[in-house]
Order: structure tokens, then sequence, then C-alpha cells
């Protein structure tokens, strides 16, 4: 094997490898790869930022949204408010005109039987007056002693 | 019948000396050279303008340059990543060897199936590590032979035994891909004179070198596959050493 002729194989060999290496090495890939390595690290970099921009967007997306949903209820809330408190004006509203018209309607029926009363007292008295008269008459038809007015009245009105 | 071995024989193209050593310009050289070049063209193109989102030339590059950093990350740790580019640079110097070499019609020698080429590479490994090691713990290293837990005597057992297989590994790092890629290529080139051998048999001719030649299609493509694998192989090995040194256990 040729491989084993070391005599006359090896200083040649090893020699240009470490002349060419040295060159692979210092010449091509120490002034080549940094580069690379520069642009991925930028690229890793600028996906990470990316996706921190993207994810910071969504929790300001996520807070806006939560923000719109309280608000919401809350002036959902107000509006119930709103409307409860209306119906309770309304409600109280028309209670207070109900009583002052019940009120005013009694104080027309008060007056009303007070009139009556007095018409009926009126109208009693004068019953009193008649039927004492009738009986004043009746009596000097009867007897032909014309009594005293007032005695009639006095009779009559313990007889009614 | 050609010699399987033949092709391994290394031919001098111009004859070079310095100081006393022979190191002539041969066509282990050359193959060396357009192996470079190859890893060249690929690199300067790769990065000549990179951007953030890669072309195609760019993604290439970057697939086996993060193919060897996640190698260094998952190995090594955080602290891997400074030897990114050496490692990058073994596994593509011995990659390219390793592809190149399989070119078939074009005389195409296989740099790495030479125990001196995998050697010198395997020895850079291994002095890495030792420096790296030494640098980083000092005489603290030796400690990475030492079996945690254990009595003086079998320690010091043990610490022989660590240290022979510490100070084999430049070895057996070299003749692993040494001998992969010269047994594939001895292969390659058996089948190959099946095939004219066979293929000659005056009363039924070609017929004979049908079998063959399919066998030896199908054992290219495993060449193939080995000459990336053995590459693979010798940068994970590298990392593994590294993660020693590193970080002693």
């Amino acid at each position: 094997m040729p491989q084993f002729d070391f005599a006359n194989v090896f200083w040649p060999q090893v020699a240009w490898l470490a002349v060419l290496f040295v060159v692979l090495y210092f010449g091509v890939v120490r002034m080549t790869l940094p580069k690379l390595g520069k642009v991925m690290e930028q690229r890793e970099d600028k996906i990470a930022g990316d996706i921190a921009a993207a994810k910071a967007a969504k929790e300001t997306a996520d807070e806006v949204d939560a923000r719109y949903h309280a608000e919401m209820n809350a002036s959902r809330e107000q509006a119930r408010a709103a409307i409860a408190a209306a119906k309770a004006d309304a409600a109280k509203a028309s209670e207070a005109r109900l009583a002052e018209a019940g009120a005013k309607a009694e104080a027309r029926v008060a007056e009303a039987e007070a009139r009556i009363a007095t018409a009926v007292k009126a109208a009693e008295g004068k019953l009193a007056d008649a039927a004492a008269e009738s009986a004043q008459a009746i009596v000097a038809k009867l007897t032909g002693v014309e009594p005293k007015l007032d005695a009639a009245k006095q009779t009559v009105a313990a007889q009614l | 019948m050609a010699n399987p071995m033949e092709q391994f024989a290394v031919k001098t193209i111009k004859p070079l000396e310095v100081a006393g050593y022979d190191v002539s310009f041969t066509n282990s050289s050359l193959w060396m050279l357009f192996a470079l070049l190859a890893v060249s063209a690929f690199l300067f193109i790769g990065t000549a303008k990179p951007q953030l989102v890669p072309g195609r030339a760019q993604a290439a590059v970057e697939y086996l340059y993060d193919f060897v950093r996640k190698m260094l990350d998952e190995n090594v740790g955080p602290e891997g990543r400074r030897f990114a580019p050496l490692i990058f640079a073994v596994f593509i110097f011995v990659l390219a060897c390793n592809l190149l070499g399989m070119i078939p019609w074009v005389g195409s020698f296989t740099p790495t199936s030479h125990i001196s080429v995998t050697l010198g590479l395997a020895l850079l490994v291994f002095v890495t590590v030792c420096i790296v090691g030494f640098a980083r713990h000092g005489l603290h290293f030796f400690s990475l032979f030492w079996p945690s837990g254990s009595g003086i005597a079998l320690g010091a057992f043990v610490f022989v035994i660590e240290f022979l297989s510490f100070l084999s590994r430049p070895f057996t790092l070299a003749i692993r891909l040494f001998a992969n890629m010269t047994a594939g290529h001895v292969l390659l080139k058996v089948f190959g004179t099946f095939v004219v051998t066979l293929g000659s048999f005056g009363a039924l001719p070609y017929v004979g070198g049908i079998l063959p030649l399919g066998v030896i299609v199908a054992l290219t493509a495993l060449e193939v596959l080995i000459a990336v694998v053995q590459a693979y192989v010798f940068a994970l090995l590298a990392s593994l050493y590294l993660n020693d040194a590193i970080n002693l256990h």
C-alpha cells in the first residue's frame, strides 16, 4: 500500500496539508463565516423582536377589548338604572296626581254632602213647621180651639 | 488486471525541497488544492452579500454552518461556539476531499485515503484539544483521566488506561477516516476490474459485466454516503474531544 510508504508520502502531503489548511482557515473560513454568523444573529434578533412586538400588540388588543367590554357593561348598567329611575319617577308622579285628584274629588263630595245635609235639615225644619201648622189647623177644626203655634210645634217635634 | 492499490500512488508533479525535507507538489497536493478551491468558491459565493433572507448559495452555506454550530451546542455547550470556525473548516475540508475523490474519469485522487493526511488533521484536532485543556484547567486537566470516587490503586490503574486511550485518539481518528476511504475506493476498483474481465469473456461479450456494473453503481451511492458520514464523524469526534477539554466531564 502506497499509504504506508511514509518515507516518500508523509512530508509532501503533511507540508501541503498544513499550508492549504492554514489558507483555508485564516484566508477563507475566518474571512467568510463571521459575516454569515452576524447575519444569522441579526435574523434571530429580528425574529425574536418581531415575535415580541406581535405579543405586545396582542396584549394591547386584549386590553382594549377588555376595556371595551367593561365599558359596554357599565353603560348597559347605567342605562338600566336610568330606565328604572324614570319608571319609578313616572309611577310616583302619577300616584301624586291620582292622590291630588282623589283629594279634590273627596273635597267636592264632602261639600256636596254638607249641602245635602243643610238642605235636608232645612227641609226637615220646613216639614216640621208645615206639620205643626197642619196639626194646628186640624186641632182648630176638630175642637174649634186654635192651639198655640209653639205648643203645636213642640208636640210635633215630640211625635216626629 | 490493474492493481487496486495503484490509485493511491502519490505522483510527484513538481519536485520541491525545503530544509532537506521533500515537500514536492504531488497529485495529493493538487487534489487538496482543488478541495480548497471548491470550498473557497462555496464560501465566498455564499457569503458575498449576506442578507437577512438568504438566497440559494447563502442558504447552502448557512445550512452547513448551522449544522456545525448545532453539533457544538449539543456536544460542548455554549462555549463550543468559539470553535465553530475550526470544526467547520475541518469538516468541510474532509468533506470536499472525500467527495472530490469520488469523481470518476478525471483521475481524481482522494487525499483522505492517505493516513499522512488524516493523521495531520487528527493531530491538529488533538493539539487543539490539549492546548484548550491546559489553557483552561492547567494541570487540573489531568483529572480528566482520574475516575471519580475510587481508591488510589484502582484510580491509578484506570488513570493509565484512560491516559493511553487519550493518546491513541489521534490515531483512531486518523485510521477511521483513512480506512473507510481506502476500503471504499479499493472495493470500487475491484468491481471495476470485474466489469472489464467478465465483460470481455469471448463467447458471450458484455453480458457478464452487467452484474458487477450494477453493483458498482450501488457501491458508488454507498461511497458518497460514506464520504459524507465520515466527514461528519470526524467533526463529531473532534467536538466530543473538545468537550472533554472544555468541560472535563
